[in-house]
Formats: C-alpha cells, sequence, structure tokens
C-alpha cells in the first residue's frame, strides 16, 4: 500500500517542496482554473507546465500523520471539483481512486460510498470549503464508522 | 606542494584503473556497435550529409564518450568498460544506464547478478508497471495548438488488486521546456527551428486527464501496448537513461510523439517504429504506425468534459433539458417545485447534468465563481439526498476511432473549365483533413490544411500554372445552441490566382473569418462568417488589396456524402473598387475512407462580368 501511495503522488511531486499534507488548508472548491492554462500552445504541444499541481498551502488544522490520509488530502487537493462530484452521486471513478488511496477493502466500499454521500453536507458545508476542510471532516466521518474507522487509525 | 603531490597521486589512480580495465575488458565484436538495438538506445541516427552517426541526444550526461554524440563505436567501448567497473551504487554506470547494461550483458555472455541501485530501483518499484498504454489526446479544432494531437504513455500497475486504479497511475512525456513568458508565436518559431530543450517527464495521469479532458476539452483514446513484462521493463529502464537528459525539441518531427515512438523501438528490438517519420511525426499518424505494427491489444475511450457534458445534456428529455438551463442562469431556484415535482430518476440526472454544465461554463467562459460556486454546491447537496445511483448516461463510443479516420495524405487528379478553357488540375496535401473529406473519425465543422498545392495544366495553350499554394487553413465551425455558444472562426494564408482584371496574377493572400453556425440536422449545418482578405502583389495596382467580405453556407457531412454550398460576397476597397460576389457548390462522395469522387462548380461575377468554374476528379488518400 505504501508503495502505492508513494507512486500515486509523490513521483509527481518530487521535485515541488509542499508542506506536510493534511496538514494545510488545501485549494478551495470551485475557483475556476484561472492561472493554470497561461500558456495553453506550451501545454497543448507538450510544454512541461510551471507545476502548481501540490501547492497546498500550509495552514493550522490539524495535521494528519496517517499516510493513507495525506495521500488522500493531496489527491483532493488536485481533484477537489470531480470528487464532490462523484461523492454527491455516490459514485464515480474520484470516489474509487479514494478509496485505493485509504487501502479501502472491496467489502467496505459501498459503506464508504454511502456514507459519504449521506453525510455530503456535512462534508462540505458551503460553497467556500477547501480541500483540507473536507478532508478532515472525511476522517472525522470514517472515525465515527465501525467498519471504517480502522482506514484512518493515525 | 601538498598540492601537486595529489595530483600525482590521482593521475597514478587514474592510470591503475585504466590498466585494469584493459585487462579485463573482453573485446567487442567488430560491427556491434552497429547493431540495430544499440543505434536505437543511443538514438543514433544516419547523417543527413556524409558518412557515419549522430545521436539525437543533445546532452553530454547521455554519453560515456567524448566523442558518443557522433561516433556510436566509442560510446559502445566507453559503455562496456563502464560496466565493467567495480563497485555499484547511484552513480555507476549500470545503474545510469540499465538498458544499455542489460543489453550489452546478454550480447557478450556478460554475468548479470543485479547490482544495488537505490534510486533506480526505488523509482521502478514506485512506477509498478506491468502494461503501458499509449494515450492519445484528440485534437479540438477551436483550438488551434492542439490541431495535431499530442500522445504520452501511461504505465498501468497490476489491475487485479483492487489496491490500483489507473487514475493514480503515471504518465511519461516529452515535453518542450517552454517558458512560461514565451510568447505563442515565439514558441512557434523556436518549436519549428529548434531552441526548446525537450525532456522526457513523468506525472500522474490524474493530472493529464485534467489538462486535456477538463481543460481543453480534449477526448482522450487509451491504446493499451501488448508489451510483456520484460520488453515493459527494458521500456522503464531506457526512460531512466533518457530521463530529464536534453533532446532538442522540433514541433514537426522530433515532437512528443517521435520519442514515445524510440521508447517502443527500444522496449520491443525490431520495432522500428521511427523508420516511418519521413519530415513530420503528427500524433495521430504515429498512433496509425503502432497500430500497423501489431502492438494494441485493447483501446478505450474517455470523453472530454465538454463531450460528457454535451452527452449528458442532449440524453434529457427537451422539458428537462429547459429546465437545466434555467437552473444554470439562476432564473429557476434548485429547490423549486418544478424540480421537486420530478420523479427521484429524473432529478438526479437533472441536477448531474446541471452540475457538469455549470461547471463547463466556468472553466470554458469564466462564469463568475459569485454565481457559479453557490450554485454548484446547492447543486450538489440537492444530489446528495438522492439515492439513485442508477446508470450515468454513459457517452456512447465513437465507432470510428481517429486512428481510423482517412489517412491525412491526399492526392488528387482532376480536371475542369475555367471559363471555356479546359485544364488537368494535380493537388498534393500534406496534411489533414478539410471539411468535405471522409468525416468520421475526425470532429465535425473542422478543417486543417497543411501544405497544399494544386498546380493546373491548360489544354489550350499547354501552359503549367500553380493555381493556389495553402500554408496553413484552419476552419472550425461550431454549432450553437443554447447551451453552447462557440464561435466559428477561419484562418489561413498561402498564395492564389487573383483577377486584375485583364489577367490572373499569383499573389500570397492572408485571410481570415469569424461567425456563427447552427444545426439544421443531424449532419448538417448553416454558417455565417464575416471575412477578410488580404493580397499583396505589385500586380495589383496600389500593391495590395483589403476585402471585407461575407461567407453564407450550408455544410452537410455524412460518411457517404459531403456538401458545401453557399455565397460569398468580397468587396475589395483599396486597388480594385470592385465587389466580387461568388456562388459555390461543391461535393464529395466517399468511396470507403480511401477515395473521394469530388465535384465543384463556382459562379463568379467580378469586374461586372460573369465566369464559371467547375471541376470534378478523384482524391485519394494515403
Amino acid at each position: 500500500m505504501k508503495k502505492l501511495i508513494a507512486g500515486a503522488v509523490l513521483l509527481g511531486a518530487s521535485t515541488m517542496a509542499f508542506a506536510q499534507p493534511g496538514c494545510g488548508v488545501g485549494s478551495m472548491i470551485w475557483k475556476g482554473q484561472s492561472g493554470v492554462a497561461p500558456h495553453v500552445l506550451a501545454a497543448t504541444t507538450n510544454g512541461t507546465l510551471g507545476n502548481q499541481t501540490f501547492g497546498m498551502t500550509t495552514g493550522t488544522l490539524g495535521c494528519q500523520t496517517n499516510q493513507a490520509v495525506q495521500s488522500m488530502a493531496m489527491y483532493m487537493d488536485s481533484n477537489i471539483d470531480k470528487v464532490a462530484r462523484d461523492m454527491s452521486r455516490g459514485t464515480g471513478e474520484n470516489l474509487d481512486t479514494l478509496a485505493v488511496l485509504l487501502g479501502i477493502n472491496e467489502a467496505d466500499r459501498d459503506e464508504f460510498r454511502a456514507t459519504l454521500q449521506d453525510n455530503f453536507a456535512a462534508i462540505f458545508p458551503n460553497s467556500e470549503t477547501t480541500s483540507g476542510e473536507a478532508v478532515d471532516a472525511i476522517v472525522a466521518l470514517l472515525e465515527q464508522n465501525e467498519s471504517l474507522s480502522k482506514y484512518v487509525a493515525a | 606542494m601538498g598540492f601537486t603531490l595529489r595530483i600525482g597521486q590521482a593521475a597514478i589512480w587514474l592510470a591503475c584503473s585504466t590498466a585494469w580495465a584493459q585487462a579485463d575488458v573482453p573485446s567487442l565484436p567488430e560491427d556491434l556497435h552497429q547493431h540495430p538495438d544499440w543505434l536505437t538506445l543511443g538514438h543514433y541516427h544516419p547523417k543527413a550529409i556524409g558518412n557515419g552517426y549522430l545521436s539525437q541526444a543533445d546532452d553530454p550526461a547521455f554519453f560515456l564518450s567524448e566523442q558518443g554524440k557522433s561516433s556510436p563505436e566509442a560510446e559502445l567501448q566507453a559503455t562496456l568498460n563502464a560496466i565493467l567497473q567495480p563497485g555499484e551504487g547511484n552513480e555507476h554506470a549500470r545503474c545510469r544506464f540499465p538498458a544499455r547494461d542489460a543489453w550489452l550483458r546478454k550480447q557478450l555472455d556478460l554475468p548479470d547478478e543485479k547490482p544495488s541501485c537505490p534510486e533506480y530501483d526505488d523509482w521502478f518499484s514506485t512506477l509498478n508497471t506491468e502494461k503501458v498504454t499509449l494515450v492519445f489526446a484528440a485534437s479540438y479544432l477551436n483550438s488551434p495548438s492542439s490541431m495535431f494531437g499530442h500522445t504520452f504513455l501511461r504505465l498501468d500497475p497490476p489491475q487485479n488488486t483492487g489496491e490500483t486504479d489507473l487514475l493514480l497511475a503515471n504518465t511519461i512525456s516529452y515535453a518542450a521546456d517552454a517558458a512560461e513568458h514565451d510568447s505563442e508565436l515565439l514558441f512557434a518559431y523556436r518549436g519549428i527551428f529548434g531552441g526548446y530543450p525537450g525532456i522526457t517527464s513523468i506525472q500522474p495521469y490524474y493530472e493529464m486527464i485534467r489538462l486535456y479532458n477538463d481543460i481543453e476539452h480534449r477526448d482522450l483514446w487509451e491504446y493499451t501496448l501488448n508489451l510483456k513484462q520484460e520488453e515493459v521493463d527494458t521500456l522503464l529502464a531506457h526512460t531512466w537513461e533518457i530521463q530529464d537528459k536534453n533532446f532538442d525539441y522540433y514541433f514537426f518531427d522530433e515532437n512528443c510523439a517521435y520519442r514515445l515512438l524510440a521508447l517502443i523501438d527500444a522496449a520491443r528490438p525490431g520495432t522500428d517504429l521511427l523508420a516511418e517519420v519521413s519530415t513530420h511525426a503528427i500524433p495521430s499518424d504515429t498512433v496509425r504506425w503502432v497500430r500497423d505494427a501489431g502492438l494494441i491489444e485493447q483501446v478505450h475511450y474517455r470523453p472530454s468534459a465538454a463531450t460528457s457534458v454535451a452527452h449528458s445534456l442532449e440524453s434529457l428529455p427537451a422539458e428537462h433539458r429547459d429546465i437545466a438551463a434555467a437552473m444554470a442562469n439562476g432564473f429557476v431556484e434548485v429547490d423549486s417545485d418544478e424540480v421537486n415535482a420530478l420523479s427521484e430518476a429524473a432529478r438526479a440526472r437533472l441536477l448531474d447534468a446541471t452540475y457538469d454544465y455549470v461547471r463547463y461554463q466556468s472553466e470554458a467562459e469564466n462564469w463568475p465563481r459569485a454565481h457559479a460556486a453557490p450554485l454548484s454546491h446547492q447543486l450538489l447537496i440537492a444530489r446528495s439526498a438522492l439515492d439513485h445511483d442508477g446508470p450515468v448516461p454513459e457517452v456512447p463510443v465513437p465507432t470510428i476511432r481517429d486512428d481510423q479516420g482517412h489517412d491525412t495524405l491526399r492526392l488528387s487528379l482532376g480536371a475542369g473549365q475555367l471559363a471555356g478553357a479546359e485544364f488537368t488540375e494535380l493537388t498534393v496535401r500534406a496534411a489533414y483533413h478539410d471539411l468535405l473529406d471522409p468525416p468520421a473519425g475526425y470532429r465535425p465543422g473542422a478543417q486543417l490544411q497543411f501544405m497544399r498545392l494544386d498546380a493546373r495544366l491548360y489544354h489550350p495553350n499547354n501552359e503549367l500554372q500553380i493555381e493556389q499554394v495553402v500554408g496553413v487553413e484552419i476552419r472550425s465551425l461550431s454549432p450553437r445552441d443554447a447551451f453552447f455558444s462557440p464561435i466559428s472562426w477561419q484562418v489561413g494564408f498561402g498564395g492564389r490566382r487573383t483577377d486584375t482584371a485583364t489577367r490572373r496574377v499569383f499573389t500570397p493572400y492572408l485571410e481570415g473569418g469569424a461567425g456563427g453556425s447552427w444545426n439544421l440536422g443531424t449532419h448538417t449545418q448553416a454558417f455565417a462568417v464575416a471575412t477578410a482578405d488580404l493580397e499583396i502583389d505589385d500586380d495589383i495596382r496600389r500593391g495590395y488589396d483589403f476585402a471585407p467580405g461575407a461567407d453564407l453556407g450550408v455544410l452537410h457531412q455524412n460518411n457517404h456524402f459531403s456538401a458545401l454550398a453557399g455565397v460569398k460576397a468580397k468587396a475589395w476597397i483599396v486597388s480594385s473598387q470592385h465587389r466580387q460576389d461568388q456562388l459555390y457548390v461543391e461535393g464529395n462522395w466517399h468511396i470507403g475512407r480511401e477515395f473521394s469522387l469530388f465535384a465543384r462548380f463556382t459562379r463568379e461575377d467580378h469586374y461586372d462580368r460573369y465566369q464559371s468554374t467547375w471541376k470534378a476528379g478523384l482524391h485519394a488518400y494515403f
């Protein structure tokens, strides 16, 4: 599992100095893409990206020490719009990816999806929610769940 | 004094180690340095002028010999010496060049216990690759820079464990390392004539999806290659060798697609995909070569955000589509009675489609966050209360893939008549597709012509004339509807015959236009475009002429027949001061995707006289 997590996120971020993930505010949902494609041509024809992929801002929210949760935090930071969409539907590949990152067994995945969908309003209380806040809310939810708490144990 | 002494010691040590190396190094077979596998691993190609080879690598770190760039032989000898040095660790040649090491040991029957290479071993196991997938980002014509398409490789982890996920897979790209502040023009210039370093880089797949699928609205085709585990490992080993090494980037040939072909060649010796490259490597063509080499095992289609949202809106019943448009624009509340009256399943679909549309508009049309974010939040809150997780309307996979569309080199032979004078016409077009070519595998309403030459032989006097040279010609007709309002546009330059009232002279031209297009049916659209034409030539009275104008027409495209008809009006306002009005009708009848029969008729009123041109013939695609 650890190998996978590293493969998932660390390679892409290897040259970037990021603060301890799961420890930051993360990116705000629905912030739009302005600034991501300032050089569309270069991007299109394969310019390397001046990559702000994992530009997580450090903040004061509780730091996560669980490595799986850290990986989830990094993924959510980049993909929060799509994660929120899939969560509201209770299905979708981004939700599957979260399950993989948290190492959730196949047997527990229905429960995982349902928990996140049912508690969508608690995870994203308003349109200013950041990915860091959403991660903390997800961890808090899973901790209270009998079959899912083991995946987020510190 | 101490300094000199140390140099002396170093010199002795160097001499000794060289002596040692020479003693133990087995001799190389005489022509091993010309082995195709070695040339592939060193990116050697025969010199354009003179004998010998030159490597495409532009980085001293890629070579172990000082003559390595131009001498495969010296590089092979240096490689052999280096890999036989005792020791191991990150800086050892065996760790820096694992693919060369493995190949050479096999050729010479040398013992092959794996050395310890902490960085490489770590990298290799992290990539955890079982399969390699070639991903093709389809062109999206409203963005000219995407016209050639784009390719990269995805490294797929084992899929049967439930512990891996393709979104988290890594990808290999070869990219021009352009500075952020370079303008598009500078980028194009340096891309064509060289000047950008090209770097091989690794990024997670979800980043590529975000860039190509979500931001640039390009569909992705995923071609899983049938490389065996051993070949996959070789591909990775060679990727390690070229990673972070500079290979100068050239837009047309040594581009993103080219370097990936070299990697596949290295993975499966004898494939020789690079032999297919002549003057240019269009990514969609490179996919065909990979397909024709029998390398593809499985194909998967990943529609872009734009394709998906258009499809989910189309799948809604008409009255729900109206509600979606009203909700997205803030005229109907998300929790209004109108919405709540619908069945759960219908509401789920409506909310899903509306959310995707609002996100699309925010990305593509910069809808203000103050409107879009609270609305997005309300939509998802409402959606999360609905349990319906029935099938999301899946975008149907196009029956003809991009790589199955007609080939891009076109040769045409035709005959016709201009104001009574008969001619035979030969046309060569390097690339790519025009509105009347077989549409399967291409975007409807999209045209990109690149390097086209029309030559005519007039029979009455046996005179050979260049009729037109097209440098680049792009047209994008994108229909507008209640949800999407794209601009249709066109731009082109080249040289063409123009009428000066007394004769037809060849003149450079630049043209452009912008307007709108509307669907009349599934395969038919009507368009209205305001145009501008500029011609520059000393045969024109004031040296140049300029014409604002309009082009109104109808385009029909289906797999058997394509037709374009309309009227163009131009008012030349600088030199000739004459109107030029034209009626045009043209049609192509497609015979498979290899041939089209074409016919074109125009009637023109210029300099107060009427003139008709017609021609007909055959297009063949190669």
